[in-house]
């Protein structure tokens, strides 16, 4: 009966991070990369996920000695009770506003190219009840889901890259460093948190069925993510150049309107989907992951009794702005610089922590 | 246990309602399908004259009963202050409501795309949220509600089939120019290229002239005779920084389109005169299976492009018999010819860029951003003004291919004997 505990393998744990993560190139992060990297974003993404690598492993390396334990748990455990409580309560403001900004700008896709005419809060209201019904189902049904789903999402996703490649211009990738280094690793420091993701994850760790594959899993899913969101990144510039990739607010769904395959135009409703399932799986997976952190700090046990309660406060705060491509749009720019010092630094500090506290010496490998 | 079962089949029920698609939800013949609009200068300054054509999706159709005898589209015309509010006023008449889903061309009259504000009606069509950028943009030297209104194409009534294939098809002849709303857009925006938008008209020029070839002619020219269409689709207007600064003929946007190496390739039936008797043209095949090289050296501070052009060529006629087949000298004389006619040919038209348009129509920036590290360097070295001044050779390097199916002709002497 070990399916019950709730636990997920491995090829469920990549697909599930793959889904979340990757699902970022089909929203605006694309257009925040490039607003400064112009067409050297896609190195600019390189560079996240090399980079990123540095505070996975610090993470990897704590975990590897609190299996038990989830990111909250042991951020308790490392910082004391008082400091630790603060810590995780900034890491929630900081999740829950991701979620509130991220569905605000899905919700915007969905009702400004696709239901032109249904009203913004209707749309958000079933996505975020879909989601919420697929977090209230919990971990496992997320990951399986994710693995079911995985192939038709990105053999799609294949699909629109080939065309938008064959529609393309390689030409377009040149200059190669875009307007220079300097604004690369701009772009690199502000907007490293595309990746804070997995800083989130470790609330689930002790769900993942064994450390081992935790830690191959981590690894593998962010080579692939860093390679799929590269890959997007030059196929938009090849497809728009840099000027008017830079101006386009969604990217991806300007390709899916743009290219047709062979003799079928308009096949932007055959991918939107694709794209809304992949959605779906994101959000529910962040929505359990918020009600996990907040009934850790709040101490409730049965935490999936959160979700309701995180779905309506999501929905009233993500449908309330004006005009939310622009203020959501500038919210998640915000929000990318504040979450990337707390996944840059927060990683190394936990191991600090760790290693004065003498946890890694009973470790038996 | 009982009362849950019955919870989930109410709520099942309740999610069917949601299949209805909510706000969104439309009949297909509560639409009018836009296929075109026209853009004209209205009198009255910031207001455009557009003209909607409405394709009827049951023309043609086979249906129970025979088929219907509504026309296959409907022509409004009407002033308005841009093509997206005009949407609503056209519903004064219309019907149904008007629908850009199925929008494939711009039609705009030359008059107004050489206008310096034309820039600014257009970017409209990257707000409004039908729009494709696949759009394709025709210039027309009439103006454009005369154009759709002249548009009468006999064989494809419906005018969706009719400019779907047309511009497909001179396109792969190299013809006209792919011009679709992005590349307007990318071009206008990279400020180093022009832009190249298809040009056509209904309006019928009469010369007299015998013409030198047969695609060395613009929309208008063709001298054509029977009961087709009136419209002619053939050489492409060209945009510097978003406004319409000349016209090329069908022969120079297929020069443009094999320097171009965006552009895929295309097949071009053309002639050549024949190097052994001057009487007669030659007909061959040309087609490109390579790309270009582009290569860029620095002439004490004036850059100098150079670019080979990988030709593969079918010769398809040979009226003056000289049976190429079996004669290798000759063949050698007619690729030096061909090579030597086809490089003048293209330096002369880059000439004409570099003089007449002060920019290129071919994308010539693309090869070359390789040899800057960086945006900033690329916009230091200035194409648009760079371009003109600079030194550009082209290079043709023939390959060729079959001389016609049939590779063996009689002797002249021996059939006349």
């Amino acid at each position: 009966m070990k399916q019950n505990k709730g636990t997920i393998g491995i090829k469920e744990y990549i697909a599930l991070v793959i889904l979340t993560v990757g699902a970022k190139l089909s929203d605006d992060t694309p257009a925040i990369l490039f607003e400064n990297a112009k067409n050297a974003g896609w190195i600019a993404v390189a560079l996240i996920g090399l980079l990123s690598v540095l505070p996975i492993l610090f993470m990897l390396k704590v975990f590897s000695v609190h299996r038990e334990k989830n990111l909250h748990e042991i951020i308790l455990h490392l910082f004391g009770k008082f400091i630790g409580n603060i810590v995780s309560v900034l890491l929630l403001f900081g999740g829950v506003f991701a979620l509130i900004v991220d569905s605000g700008i899905s919700t915007d896709i969905i009702s400004s190219f696709y239901f032109t005419k249904t009203p913004p809060i209707i749309v958000y209201s079933i996505l975020m009840m879909v989601c919420a019904y697929g977090a209230k189902r919990g971990f496992e049904h997320i990951g399986t889901a994710a693995w079911l789903l995985l192939p038709y999402v990105k053999i799609t996703l294949f699909i629109v890259l080939l065309f938008s490649f064959g529609g393309g211009t390689f030409g377009f990738i040149y200059p190669l460093w875009g307007e220079g280094m300097l604004p690369i690793i701009k772009t690199v420091a502000k907007d490293m948190s595309i990746y804070a993701d997995f800083l989130y994850i470790g609330l689930v760790a002790p769900l993942v069925t064994s450390f081992k594959v935790l830690k191959k899993g981590t690894i593998w899913a962010l080579a692939i993510v860093t390679f799929e969101i590269c890959i997007a990144m030059v196929a938009f510039v090849m497809l728009f150049d840099y000027t008017t990739a830079e101006m386009l607010a969604y990217p991806f769904h300007e390709t899916i309107r743009y290219i047709h395959i062979g003799f079928l135009s308009n096949v932007e409703t055959f991918f939107f989907p694709f794209w809304l399932v992949a959605t779906f799986i994101r959000f529910s997976f962040y929505l359990y992951l918020s009600a996990t952190l907040l009934g850790g700090i709040l101490k409730i046990k049965e935490f999936e009794y959160l979700i309701p309660l995180l779905t309506t406060i999501v929905i009233l705060l993500g449908a309330a702005p004006e005009s939310p491509s622009i203020t959501l749009s500038a919210a998640r720019k915000m929000n990318f610089q504040l979450l990337t010092p707390a996944f840059f630094v927060l990683p190394p500090l936990m191991w600090i922590l760790a290693k004065i506290r003498g946890d890694f010496k009973n470790e038996t490998a | 246990m009982k009362q849950h079962r019955w919870l989930k089949i109410i709520l099942l029920c309740l999610l069917t309602m949601g299949l209805a698609g909510c706000w969104d939800k439309q009949e297909l013949n509560e639409k009018a399908f836009v296929i075109g609009i026209g853009l004209d200068k209205d009198e009255e300054e910031g207001k455009v004259k557009v003209t909607y054509l409405i394709t009827n999706p049951e023309a043609g159709a086979q249906q129970a009963g025979g088929t219907t005898k509504e026309p296959p589209q409907e022509i409004i015309s009407l002033v308005a202050d841009d093509f997206i509010s005009s949407r609503d006023t056209a519903n004064a008449i219309v019907a149904k409501s008007i629908s850009y889903n199925l929008l494939s061309v711009l039609i705009v009259s030359e008059d107004l795309a050489r206008d310096p504000n034309f820039i600014r009606l257009i970017y409209s069509a990257a707000k409004d949220r039908e729009i494709k950028r696949s759009l394709k943009i025709i210039v027309t030297k009439e103006k454009a509600e005369a154009f759709i209104n002249n548009n009468k194409p006999k064989l494809e009534t419906r005018p969706d089939n009719y400019f779907g294939l047309i511009i497909n098809r001179g396109q792969k002849i190299g013809m006209i120019p792919d011009a679709n709303l992005k590349s307007f857009f990318t071009d206008t925006e990279g400020d180093a290229d022009f832009f190249l938008a298809i040009y056509a008209t209904t309006d019928k020029e009469q010369r007299d002239k015998e013409n030198t070839s047969d695609d060395n002619l613009i929309a208008g020219e063709i001298k054509e005779e029977g009961t087709s269409n009136n419209t002619e689709m053939i050489g492409s207007a060209v945009f510097s920084q978003g406004q319409m600064i000349g016209k090329m003929t069908g022969e120079e946007t297929r020069i443009s389109s094999l320097l171009d190496d965006t552009w895929n390739a295309v097949d071009i039936l053309t002639a050549y005169p024949d190097p052994f008797d001057e009487r007669y043209r030659l007909t061959v095949r040309m087609s490109k299976q390579k790309n270009n090289t582009y290569k860029l050296t620095n002439d004490y501070g004036r850059p100098h492009f150079e670019i080979t052009v990988p030709l593969y060529i079918e010769v398809l006629s040979d009226p003056s018999m000289v049976n190429y087949a079996g004669n290798k000298q000759k063949v050698v004389k007619l690729k030096q010819y061909l090579t030597d006619n086809i490089e003048k040919k293209m330096q002369q038209f880059i000439e004409k860029t570099q003089k007449e348009f002060k920019g290129d129509t071919f994308h010539l920036s693309v090869p070359f951003r390789k040899h800057f590290a960086t945006l900033g360097e690329f916009r230091d070295f200035d194409w648009m003004k760079t371009y003109p001044d600079a030194e550009v050779n082209v290079k043709v390097e023939i390959h060729f291919g079959e001389f016609g199916r049939q590779t063996k002709l009689p002797k002249l002497k021996e059939v006349r004997d």
